[in-house]
C-alpha cells in the first residue's frame, strides 16, 4: 500500500526577477515500511521535495497523497495537525528548543498532541534509552553533541507516533563516524519499529546505508534503485 | 510547559530583558509614586479644609451665598440648632455668625470675613485653636478679643495686643464699628483663609448687631466621613427651606471629585505604559526574529498557530510583570515609608500654602489604583506582543528552517 504518492509535481519559486522550477513532473511512490534516501548534489531539489511530502509549502501543480489524502487542499491549521499527527521531521541542525532539556523536547510534541503527563514521561524514557541517552535525559541541547542532538531530534520525531519520519541531510552536520552511528539507529528504529523513513542526503557512505535510492537531477528524478539487503546485513 | 518555555525564553538574551525590566520598574516606581504624593497631598488639603472651616456639612438661609448679606440669616436657629445637635449621626455642631466687613489698622485696611463664634463649642468642629501661633484662643474671654491670621497681621502691621476696628453695615444700613483687641494670632495651611478670615467672640458681634439670633451658619460634623451624605440627605429633608450642603459642595475649589483625580491619575500611567509599551514591542520582536528558525521548527513539528501566538503574549506579560512587580513593590515600600513619616514639603511651603496643602502630608493610594495598575499592564503587555506575535506565526516554516 502506498504511503505517499506523488503525481505530477511541479514547484516553480516565483521571485520577483527570477524563477526557478525547482521540482518538474515528479511522480513517486513510497510505501510502508521502506528506508528511502533521496539524494542529488547540492541545488537539485531534495529540501523541496520533502518540504513538498512534509506539507511545509504548496506545490505549484500537481498532488501530495498521504496515506490517500490530498494534503494540499488542507487550510493551514489543518495542515499544521496534520503534521502533528502524521509526520516526524528532523532537520540538518538546531532542532530542539534550546531552553529545554532533552527530555522535555521529546515530551513538547506530545505535549502539543495532548498526551498525559504519564505517558509523556514513559515514553520519552524509552526513546531516550532506544537512541541511547538515557544519561543525557536533563541536558540541555548546548550541553550535548551535533550527533547528540540529532539523536534527540529522531527520538523526538518518534515521540508523535508518526506514520513516517522525514530527515532533511540529518547527517550533513556530523562527522562521518557520528553519521554511521545516527545512521544504524534509523534502521534499528526503521527495523524494530517498521517505521517508515525518508531522508535526503548527498553522502556516499550514507547513500550505501538506504534500501531505496532516489536520484535528483536539476529537479528531475534521474533514478530510482532497490538496493540488495547485503548492505543492511552487513552492517 | 509554554508557561515555563516562555519564562526561559526570556531569559535567553538578559542584558536586553533587564533593560526593559529595568526601565518599567523604574517608570512605574515613578509614576505609581508620585500618584500617591498626588493622592496624599490632595487628601490632606481636604482634611485639612474640613479642620479648619468647612466641617463636614453646613446649614445657611437658602440666599446667604449669593452676597453673604447679614440679614441672610437662618431663622429660629435655636430651634434648628438644637434639633441638629440631637441628630444620631451628628458628632458635633456648631454655629456662627458670619459677616463681611472691613478691618481697619492705623495704617492699613483690608476686607475681612468676620465670624462669630462660641470658642467652646467651635473647638467641637474645627481646629483653628491649634493653630495659634502668639497669644491665645479666647482665654481671657476679655470683650472685645479678636484672633487674626498671621498674614493679615503682617499686611496690617499689628502686633499681638494691637487694636484694630472692625467695620460692617449693620441690620438697619447704617455702618456698624468697633474697637477689638488682637489676643491671638493664628497659622493655618491656607495662607488665602489667614489673610481673609478674623474669630471673634459671639457675643460681641451680636451686641454690636443689636439681635441676638442672627446666625448664619450651622456648621456639623458628622460620627464618621460614611455618615456625611446620610445626614445631609435627612437633613436637608427635614429644613427644606434651608440650603445644606456637604463639604463638596462648600469647596469648588476642590472642583475636581475624587473620581475624577483618580482617572487623572490613571491616565498618567497609561501614558507611562503607552510609552513602555513601544520599548517591550521593541524587544519582543527583536527576540521574534532572532528566533524565526526555532519558530519555523516549532510550526513544522506541528505547534498550532494560536499556541504560538499565546506563547510570545505570555513572553510579553511575563516581562512586563516582572518589570510591573518590582516597580510596584518599590513605589509600594517607599509610599509605605513616607506614609509612615510623612513628606516634608516646607521648602515650598510658601508655593503651595496658597492653595492651603499642609506643609506636611502623607503619600497613599488606594487597593484599587494597585488593582487597575496590574490590568492596565496586563493590556500594555498584550498589546505590545501583539504585531510581534502575528508576524512569528506568518512566519512560513519552510523559509524560516532554510534561510536562517
Ligand atoms: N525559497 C526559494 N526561493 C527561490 N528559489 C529557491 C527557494 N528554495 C530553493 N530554491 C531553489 O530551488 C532549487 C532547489 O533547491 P533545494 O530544494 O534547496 O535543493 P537541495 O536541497 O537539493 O540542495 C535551487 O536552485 C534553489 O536555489
Ligand atoms: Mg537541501
Amino acid at each position: 500500500m502506498s504511503l505517499i504518492e506523488i503525481q505530477g509535481l511541479n514547484k516553480i519559486y516565483d521571485e520577483t526577477t527570477v524563477s526557478v522550477h525547482a521540482l518538474k513532473r515528479i511522480d513517486l511512490i513510497i510505501n510502508k515500511g521502506e528506508f528511502t534516501a533521496i539524494v542529488g548534489p547540492s541545488g537539485s531539489g531534495k529540501t523541496t521535495l520533502l518540504n513538498m511530502i512534509g506539507g511545509l509549502d504548496k506545490p505549484t501543480s500537481g498532488k501530495v497523497l498521504i496515506n490517500e489524502k490530498e494534503i494540499s487542499t488542507f487550510k493551514p491549521d489543518e495542515l499544521i495537525d496534520f503534521r502533528l499527527k502524521n509526520i516526524g521531521f528532523v532537520f540538518q541542525a538546531f532542532n530542539l528548543i534550546p531552553v529545554l532539556t532533552a527530555k522535555e523536547n521529546i515530551e513538547f510534541i506530545m505535549l502539543l498532541q495532548k498526551v498525559s503527563k504519564e505517558e509523556r514521561e514513559k515514553r520519552a524514557f524509552e526513546l531516550l534509552n532506544a537512541v541511547g541517552l538515557s544519561d543525557k535525559i536533563n541536558n540541555r541541547p548546548s550541553e550535548l553533541s551535533g550527533g547528540q542532538q540529532q539523536r534527540v531530534a529522531v527520538a523526538r520525531a518518534l515521540a508523535s507516533k508518526p506514520s513516517f519520519v522525514l530527515a532533511d541531510e540529518p547527517t550533513a552536520n556530523l562527522d562521518s563516524e557520528t553519521a554511521e552511528s545516527l545512521l544504524d539507529l534509523m534502521e534499528k528504529l526503521n527495523h524494530e519499529y517498521q517505521m517508515t523513513f525518508v531522508f535526503s542526503t548527498h553522502d556516499a557512505k550514507v547513500i550505501k546505508r538506504a534500501r531505496r535510492v532516489v536520484t535528483l537531477e536539476d529537479g528531475k528524478i534521474k533514478s530510482d534503485i532497490y538496493q540488495n539487503e547485503k548492505s543492511r546485513i552487513n552492517s | 510547559m509554554i508557561l515555563q518555555i516562555a519564562w526561559k525564553n526570556i531569559w535567553r538574551n538578559k542584558k536586553r530583558s533587564l533593560i526593559i525590566i529595568t526601565a518599567t520598574a523604574l517608570g512605574l516606581w515613578g509614576g505609581v509614586f508620585s500618584n500617591a504624593v498626588m493622592i496624599g497631598m490632595w487628601e490632606s488639603t481636604i482634611d485639612a479644609a474640613i479642620n479648619r472651616e468647612l466641617s463636614h456639612i453646613q446649614v445657611h438661609h437658602p440666599k446667604f451665598k449669593d452676597e453673604k448679606l447679614l440679614k441672610d440669616y437662618i431663622p429660629n436657629s435655636d430651634l434648628i440648632f438644637s434639633l441638629i445637635k440631637n441628630e444620631n449621626d451628628v458628632k458635633s455642631v456648631s454655629r456662627r455668625v458670619i459677616i463681611e466687613g472691613m478691618i481697619l489698622s492705623p495704617t492699613s485696611t483690608s476686607g475681612v470675613e468676620i465670624v462669630g463664634i462660641n470658642p467652646i463649642i467651635e473647638k467641637n468642629v474645627t481646629e483653628i485653636h491649634n493653630r495659634i501661633l502668639e497669644g491665645s484662643y479666647f482665654k481671657d474671654r476679655r470683650n472685645n478679643s479678636i484672633l487674626i491670621g498671621e498674614r493679615l497681621a503682617k499686611r496690617l502691621k499689628v502686633k499681638l495686643n494691637s487694636k484694630v476696628v472692625l467695620s460692617f453695615q449693620g441690620l438697619e444700613e447704617s455702618l456698624v464699628s468697633a474697637a477689638f483687641r488682637i489676643v491671638g494670632i493664628f497659622k493655618t495651611e491656607s495662607t488665602v483663609f489667614d489673610e481673609t478670615n478674623v474669630f471673634v467672640l459671639q457675643d460681641d458681634i451680636l451686641q454690636l448687631i443689636g439681635n441676638s439670633s442672627v446666625f448664619h451658619e450651622i456648621a456639623i460634623r458628622a460620627r464618621s466621613i460614611e455618615k456625611i451624605d446620610t445626614v445631609k440627605s435627612y437633613l436637608s429633608i427635614k429644613f427644606s427651606n434651608l440650603s445644606v450642603e456637604s463639604w463638596r459642595e462648600l469647596a469648588p475649589e476642590f472642583g475636581l471629585t475624587q473620581d475624577m483625580l483618580y482617572l487623572e491619575l490613571n491616565i498618567f500611567i497609561g501614558i507611562i505604559l503607552f510609552a513602555l509599551l513601544f520599548g517591550i514591542t521593541n524587544t519582543i520582536m527583536m527576540s521574534v526574529f532572532e528566533r524565526a528558525r526555532e519558530l519555523g521548527v516549532l510550526l513544522a513539528i506541528g505547534m498550532k498557530r494560536i499556541r504560538l501566538f499565546i506563547m510570545i503574549v505570555i513572553e510579553s506579560i511575563l516581562l512586563s510583570f516582572t518589570g510591573g512587580a518590582i516597580g510596584t513593590l518599590l513605589a509600594f515600600l517607599t509610599i509605605q515609608i513616607f506614609s509612615f513619616y510623612g513628606l516634608n514639603f516646607s521648602a515650598f511651603t510658601e508655593g503651595f500654602s496658597m492653595y492651603g496643602v499642609p506643609a506636611i502630608f502623607y503619600p497613599e493610594l488606594p487597593l484599587h489604583m494597585y488593582i487597575f495598575l496590574g490590568i492596565m499592564i496586563t493590556f500594555t503587555a498584550i498589546a505590545a506582543a501583539f504585531y510581534p506575535a502575528l508576524k512569528a506565526i506568518k512566519l512560513n516554516p519552510a523559509a524560516a528552517i532554510r534561510t536562517y
